[in-house]
């Protein structure tokens, strides 16, 4: 798969770094090819938004037809749980834009950027 | 002899047994002991008789109650339990003797605190959780882990004084230390001991010492305390303040602050500490509403959060221990060499997210009712939003950017069988308690502990006059609405990363506001400090100028050698002094 043009945190377009050489398929872990083999197919990304589009859009349905009993008026609402869920998703993802630029600062700000503990086994 | 058995205190044996584990050498001897005594624990307190004082000791002809079980506290006790057996098998790999005995001491102190029947004894053992617990985050061995843990130290003991100073005031009102519901601030020493426990809550503003503490802390150690501290907290807080209205705020601003951090957070074991301080916010906030249903959905929130967050942070753990590293910005695609850990991980994901089957699930839907019962329309709004954003740092980002996103390259092992046991065991705990009932399995059995049943409620239960009603979790409503808030959150996270509008994850330190005192405040303290290194000698020397200064003048004018001890001036003196004391004299006569 191809890296998509992407951007840096002021919003500029970056040339996508060379392609890394990654270790191949015969470094993975039996368990995971059994059970996440299909994670590094070129298909699955689109498999997933459909999936989650279609589930989605199930539920919007099923709402429609179940006569829900909510204690506040406002979740009585059809697809009000979906337009919120959302509407807080995107919300606090995209503060993260802003909000990174206000409060990241370097990762030695403090003198304190070895954090890693002395029990981890990769002590290199 | 099960009569017996039922008075020992499990708390205390684990504080006992932790201190003594210290001295042990012989690693697999230390360790099975470790991990044995919390299941001792448990047989002794599934013995206890529940509402008695089991356990009184005297001093200073005070009566300490040092152990007492109602359906309150046994249900934190037990989860408080279970985790230190999980966290004592995830430490197997490790031969270290202080941190296996200090985690150890530390659980038995939080038990024991949770088990006090009075607040001198819950004083006693706050203070031993915060002294335990600092080992675990000294023993990383780091510059930072060092300062960190002093700061940590030096915020717990102040919880200690405050709760010691409240209880003095409780004292000297009622005469008595027994640990009932204040029912307004303006009983004496309410506030002080309200401030403790906000301290150990980690409430908005004072909450900065969990996210700078446990990122720093061993691999081990970020799991064990997890567990306890915070939760111990917020048991004391159902025991002492149910119903107090400003919870309910306080808490729902605790759910939605800690999302905007844990968003641009790189570090993962930070973010899980962010995360940790939205699920307190969960459970304060129910506290706050204090009806029955809420005060369960607190208790059933803490204990499915104790399995859920350890096991988060121990899959974190064992990435950070393979690794080398827990930076989201160097981490991705582990699920290549670590799929046992990918799948323990996703199941504490889903758990914490509250996905209908698991444990989340079963436990947030009661605060959620509670609060929508009582018509906390906007509270429940700043829930509803901070149970997206739940979904957003542990749901998929703490899963998503480890072991699946960018392919980092890096090829490990496995993480050890022992931690894979603890993760699997805890997965399994999730998985058990959030499934609907089929034949006696399933969220019954959390449900069942809960405090306020019908058959025997605790004291707080009783206090908002509500009816005990029983609830039902898997209902169509609940199932539909919250799969709809998931799902459509899920839909946003792969719309907003295929338009490239999430932020990347980036390497900093992330400000919060720890950096008042670290920063400005160390300033402050640091220029006071040359302030007085360099006033200091000056004005001592001027102070002992003038005053040598103003002695010889005295010394010259009144001593046996001086001015006044010469020649006719005595004279005139001890003659003037007599007219003055005949005047007086005369003064005193004719005025009376």
């Amino acid at each position: 798969m191809t890296t998509p043009t992407e951007r840096d945190a002021s919003g500029r377009f970056v040339k996508p770094e060379k392609e890394e050489v990654l270790p191949g398929d015969e470094t993975m872990h039996p368990m995971s090819k059994l059970l996440f083999g299909w994670v590094g197919s070129a298909r699955t990304p689109l498999f997933l938004l459909v999936a989650v589009i279609v589930i989605c859009v199930g539920l919007v349905v099923i709402d429609l037809a179940v006569n829900r009993h909510e204690y506040l008026d406002i979740a009585n609402a059809n697809g009000f749980y979906a337009l919120w869920g959302f509407a807080a998703f995107a919300l606090a993802v995209l503060s993260g834009w802003p909000l990174g630029k206000l409060l990241r600062r370097d990762e030695d700000y403090y003198g304190e950027a070895d954090t890693k503990p002395h029990d981890v086994e990769n002590n290199s | 002899m099960s009569g017996l058995l039922g008075q020992i205190n499990p708390g205390l044996l684990l504080v006992f047994v932790g201190f003594a584990a210290c001295l042990i050498p012989v690693q697999r001897v230390r360790q099975a002991i470790v991990v044995a005594t919390p299941i001792v624990a448990m047989v002794l307190l599934t013995l206890a008789e529940r509402g008695t004082d089991l356990s009184v000791v005297s001093v200073l002809g005070f009566d300490m109650i040092l152990y007492k079980v109602d359906s309150l506290s046994f249900i934190f006790g037990l989860a408080f339990l279970i985790a230190s057996f999980l966290n004592a098998i995830y430490a197997l790999h490790t031969d270290d003797r202080l941190q296996d005995g200090m985690a150890l001491a530390y659980a038995g102190a939080a038990v024991a605190a949770t088990f006090a029947g009075d607040l001198m004894t819950l004083f006693i053992f706050w203070e031993i959780t915060a002294v335990s617990s600092v080992f675990l985050i000294l023993r990383a061995g780091t510059k930072a882990a060092y300062q960190a843990a002093m700061r940590y130290l030096g915020i717990q003991i102040f919880s200690g004084v405050l709760l010691l100073d409240g209880l003095a005031y409780v004292y000297k009102s009622t005469g008595s230390l027994s640990l009932e519901a204040f029912t307004s601030f303006d009983q004496p020493g309410a506030k002080f001991i309200f401030a403790a426990f906000a301290i150990k809550a980690a409430f908005p503003f004072l909450h900065n010492w969990l996210q700078d503490a446990y990122p720093k802390a061993t691999v081990v150690g970020a799991v064990v305390l997890s567990a306890f501290t915070t939760k111990l907290a917020v048991y004391a807080f159902a025991r002492m303040f149910p119903g107090f209205e400003i919870l309910i705020w306080i808490g729902a601003i605790m759910t939605v602050f800690p999302v905007f951090f844990a968003v641009i957070e790189n570090d993962l074991r930070k973010v899980l500490s962010y995360s940790l301080n939205n699920q307190l916010g969960f459970m304060i906030c129910a506290i706050g509403i204090g009806t029955p249903l809420a005060i369960n959905g607190a208790a059933a929130h803490a204990f499915a959060h104790i399995i859920y967050k350890g096991l988060l942070f121990m899959s974190m753990g064992a990435v950070l221990y393979r690794v080398g590293t827990a930076k989201a910005s160097e981490l991705g695609g582990l699920y290549k060499s670590m799929p046992w850990t990918t799948i323990f991980c996703i199941i504490g994901a889903v758990s914490i997210s509250a996905f209908p089957l698991f444990s989340g699930f079963v436990a947030k839907a009661m605060t959620m009712s509670a609060v929508a019962t009582e018509g906390y329309v906007i509270v429940w709004l700043m829930l509803l939003f901070a149970s997206a954003g739940v979904l957003e740092h542990s749901g998929i980002k703490i899963p998503y950017f480890t072991f699946f996103g960018h392919d980092s390259g890096k090829r490990v092992k496995e993480a050890p069988f022992n931690m894979l046991l603890a993760m699997g065991m805890a997965a399994f705990i999730c998985i058990a308690i959030g499934l609907p009932t089929i034949g006696g399995f399933g969220y019954g059995w959390l449900y069942d502990m809960l405090p306020c049943t019908t058959t025997a409620p605790a004291d707080v239960c009783l206090a908002s006059g509500e009816k005990i009603k029983p609830y039902e979790p898997y209902t169509v409503d609940h199932i539909l609405t919250q799969m709809q808030l998931l799902m459509f959150a899920v839909l946003a996270f792969i719309l907003l990363k295929r338009f490239g509008l999430y932020p990347p994850e980036k390497p900093g330190t992330i400000l919060d506001t720890d950096w008042l005192y670290r920063k400005p405040g160390y300033a402050m303290v640091k220029w006071a400090g040359n302030v007085w290194d360099k006033a200091g000698p000056a004005m001592t020397a001027t102070f002992a100028g003038l005053g040598s200064k103003a002695f010889e003048k005295i010394e010259t004018t009144f001593s046996p050698r001086g001015a006044l001890a010469r020649g006719p001036l005595t004279i005139s003196m001890a003659l003037w002094s007599a007219v003055l004391l005949g005047i007086v004299m005369l003064v005193v006569l004719f005025s009376r």
